[in-house]
C-alpha cells in the first residue's frame, strides 16, 4: 500500500516536470557555457564555443583574466562583466574538475559519511558534501547541483528503510513535500539572480552566507536542547510552542499517526515553504525541517529526521530537474558520492534504532556548528573577490582556507564517531538483553 | 541428549498408536517431529550472499561504464533541456541497483535493526 504511495508520489511528480523540460528551462543569462577553441595574447581576446550554437564568439579578456587562465578545449563556465562593456570575462571556471584517485577516493568516504549523517538525522549529508565538494574545485553551483541529485536516490533509500522501522510519517512527509516544492522554486529563482548578476563569487558567497546564519543559530538552539535532555531523566517532551501551535484550531485541521499529532495545515505551510528555499540554496533543507517538525509541529526526533527523508526525497527530484535543465549536474560527482553514500544511509537509519532521542539532536547540533566555523572562514575570501574588502595576505588566505577545510574533517568525523560509538552501544546492550530474555524464558 | 529422547519416545509412541489402528494420532506425532526439526533454519535467517555478489557485480560495471566515459557524460548530460532526463534517471538506476547491494551488504555482515 504504501509503496504504492510512493509510486503514485513520483508519477505526480512528473507530469508537471514534463511540461517544464519541453519548455527548455531557463539557462543563467550572464553565465555561458562552452569551449575555448584559441586565446590570442596581444589583442587579449579568445574565440569561445558556446555550448549548443553552431559558431563561435570572440570573447574580452577582463583586467583580472591572464591569457594564461584561459584553458583551451575544456568545458567551462564563464561569466562576463556587463559593467565592463560587451563579452568581458569576468571569471573563468572549469565545470569539470579532472577526475584523479585521490579525489575518487575522497568522494567515496564523505559519502559514505555523509550517508551516514542523513540516514540518522534525516539531513545533513549534503550540508558537508556541499562544502567538500567546493573545497575539492567544484564551483559553488555546480556542487549543489550535483549534490541536489545525488540527494533524492539516497534519500527514497533511507525514507523506504525507515517506513520500515516506524518511524517515517508518511503524510507529514508528503504535506511538508508539497509546500517545500515550492521553497525550492523561490530559492532556485534567488539562486540564479545571483548568479547571473554577481557571478560565480557572488554565488558562493551567498551560499555561505546562508550556510553560517542558519547553522549558527538553529544549530545552537539544538544543541542547548540535547544539552538539557541528556541532563535530565524523564523523555523528550513536546516543547512549548509546539503545544501551542496544536491548541490553534484553523481549518483543515491534520492528524499524523505516526507522529501522533494534530495540528493546523496552516502551520506546516511556513515550516515547509522554509526547508525547500534552504534546500534551493544549500541543498540541505533538513537543518530547517528537522528542528521545525520537533519545535513548531511537536514530532519526536525520531519521527521528524525520518520523515525528513520524504522530504528530502521529494523536493531532491524536483530540484534536480530544476538543475538537469540549465545542464548543471556532474553526473560522475554524483554517482560516486551514491556510491558511499547508499551504504551510509542504510546504516545510519538502522542506528537510529539502537539509540535514545537526544542523541539525534546532539548529533544534529555538532555537524552545524562545526561546519559553520569551516564556512565562516571561507567568507572573508569571497567578500574579496567581489571588491567589497582588500584582497587577502597569501599568508592570511592559507590560514583561512586551512581552518576551512580541518573544520569540515573534524565535522565528518565527530558525527561518524558519535553515530558509530551509539549504535555499537545500543546493539551490544540489545544482545546483552536479548540473552537475559533468552534465559529467564528457558527458566 | 533430551532431545534424542523425545525423539525416540515419539517414534515408539506412533507405533504403539499405528499397531493399535489408531493412524490419525500415530500422524500427528510424527508430523510433530517434523515441525519441531524444522524449526532451527527459518528461511528468513538466510544471508543474502547471492544478491550482494549479483547487485555487486552489477554495480561495479556501471561504475566502471561510468569512469572510461567520463567525456561523454561531462558533455550530453549537461547539455540542459531534456537532456536533464539523463543524469536524472541514471541517478535513479543506479541506486535501485547499488543500493540492493548496500541493503544485502549489510545484511551479510550482520548489522540488522533493532527489533521491538
Amino acid at each position: 500500500m504504501k509503496k504504492l504511495l510512493f509510486i503514485i508520489l513520483g508519477a505526480l511528480l512528473i507530469l508537471p516536470m514534463v511540461s517544464t523540460v519541453y519548455a527548455g528551462g531557463p539557462p543563467p543569462k550572464d553565465v555561458m557555457k562552452g569551449v575555448f577553441l584559441s586565446v590570442d595574447d596581444a589583442n587579449r581576446t579568445a574565440e569561445f564555443k558556446k555550448s549548443g550554437a553552431e559558431g563561435t564568439t570572440e570573447l574580452v579578456l577582463g583586467a583580472d583574466i591572464q591569457p594564461g587562465d584561459v584553458r583551451l578545449n575544456k568545458k567551462v563556465m564563464v561569466s562576463l562583466d556587463k559593467h565592463a562593456g560587451e563579452n568581458v570575462i569576468k571569471s573563468i571556471d572549469i565545470m569539470f574538475m579532472d577526475m584523479t584517485v585521490k579525489k575518487i577516493i575522497a568522494l567515496l568516504v564523505i559519502g559514505l559519511i555523509g550517508g551516514l549523517l542523513s540516514g540518522f538525522i534525516g539531513s545533513g549529508g549534503a550540508l558537508v558534501l556541499t562544502p567538500a565538494m567546493m573545497s575539492l574545485g567544484v564551483p559553488g553551483a555546480i556542487a549543489v547541483a550535483s549534490n541536489m541529485c545525488h540527494k533524492f536516490p539516497k534519500a527514497m533509500v533511507g525514507a523506504y528503510k525507515r517506513y520500515k522501522y516506524g518511524q517515517a510519517d508518511i503524510k507529514l512527509g508528503l504535506v511538508m513535500a508539497a509546500t517545500a516544492i515550492i521553497g525550492v522554486q523561490i530559492g532556485i529563482k534567488i539562486q540564479k539572480y545571483i548568479l547571473n548578476h554577481f557571478g560565480n563569487a557572488g554565488s558562493n558567497l551567498y551560499v555561505s552566507f546562508i550556510f553560517m546564519i542558519v547553522l549558527v543559530f538553529v544549530g545552537g538552539y539544538v544543541l542547548y536542547d540535547a544539552y538539557k535532555l541528556s541532563k535530565g531523566t524523564d523523555e523528550a517532551k513536546v516543547s512549548n510552542l509546539a503545544l501551542r501551535m496544536q491548541k490553534i484550531n484553523l481549518p483543515p485541521m491534520m492528524y499524523f499517526k505516526v507522529a501522533k499529532v494534530r495540528i493546523s495545515a496552516w502551520i506546516t505551510i511556513p515550516v515547509g515553504l522554509f526547508t525547500g528555499m534552504l534546500a534551493a540554496t544549500i541543498a540541505v533543507g533538513g537543518f530547517i525541517g528537522v528542528p521545525g517538525m520537533i519545535y513548531v509541529v511537536g514530532a519526536s526526533a525520531v519521527v521528524a529526521s525520518a520523515t525528513e527523508l520524504i522530504i528530502a526525497f521529494v523536493m531532491g527530484a524536483w530540484g534536480s530537474i530544476q538543475w538537469g535543465l540549465s545542464g548543471l549536474i556532474d553526473i560522475r560527482l554524483t554517482l560516486l558520492i551514491l556510491a558511499g553514500s547508499l551504504i551510509g544511509v542504510q546504516l545510519g537509519a538502522l542506528g537510529t534504532t539502537y539509540v535514545k532521542d537526544y542523541m539525534i539532536k546532539l548529533v544534529m547540533a555538532s555537524t552545524m556548528l562545526i561546519v559553520a566555523v569551516s564556512r565562516g572562514a571561507k567568507i572573508p575570501g569571497y567578500l574579496a573577490d567581489l571588491n567589497l574588502r582588500p584582497a587577502l595576505e597569501p599568508q592570511m588566505a592559507h590560514v583561512l582556507s586551512q581552518i576551512s577545510f580541518w573544520a569540515l574533517v573534524t565535522a565528518l568525523a565527530s558525527a561518524g564517531l558519535i553515530i558509530s560509538v551509539a549504535m555499537f552501544r545500543g546493539m551490544t546492550q540489545a544482545k546483552v538483553e536479548a540473552r537475559r530474555e533468552e534465559i529467564i524464558s528457558h527458566g | 541428549m533430551d532431545a534424542r529422547l523425545t525423539k525416540f519416545d515419539k517414534n515408539m509412541s506412533a507405533v504403539c498408536f499405528a499397531e493399535a489402528g489408531e493412524f490419525d494420532t500415530a500422524k500427528e506425532f510424527l508430523a510433530e517431529k517434523e515441525a519441531t526439526a524444522k524449526q532451527p533454519e527459518p528461511a528468513g535467517k538466510k544471508k543474502p550472499y547471492a544478491g550482494m555478489v549479483i547487485f555487486g557485480c552489477l554495480s561495479l560495471l556501471g561504475y566502471i561504464a561510468l569512469i572510461t566515459n567520463q567525456k561523454l557524460v561531462t558533455e550530453v548530460f549537461t547539455m540542459g533541456g531534456w537532456h536533464a532526463v539523463y543524469p536524472v534517471g541514471t541517478a535513479l538506476i543506479f541506486s535501485f541497483v547499488h543500493g540492493a547491494f548496500a541493503s544485502n551488504l549489510l545484511s551479510v555482515l550482520g548489522l540488522e535493526a533493532k527489533k521491538h
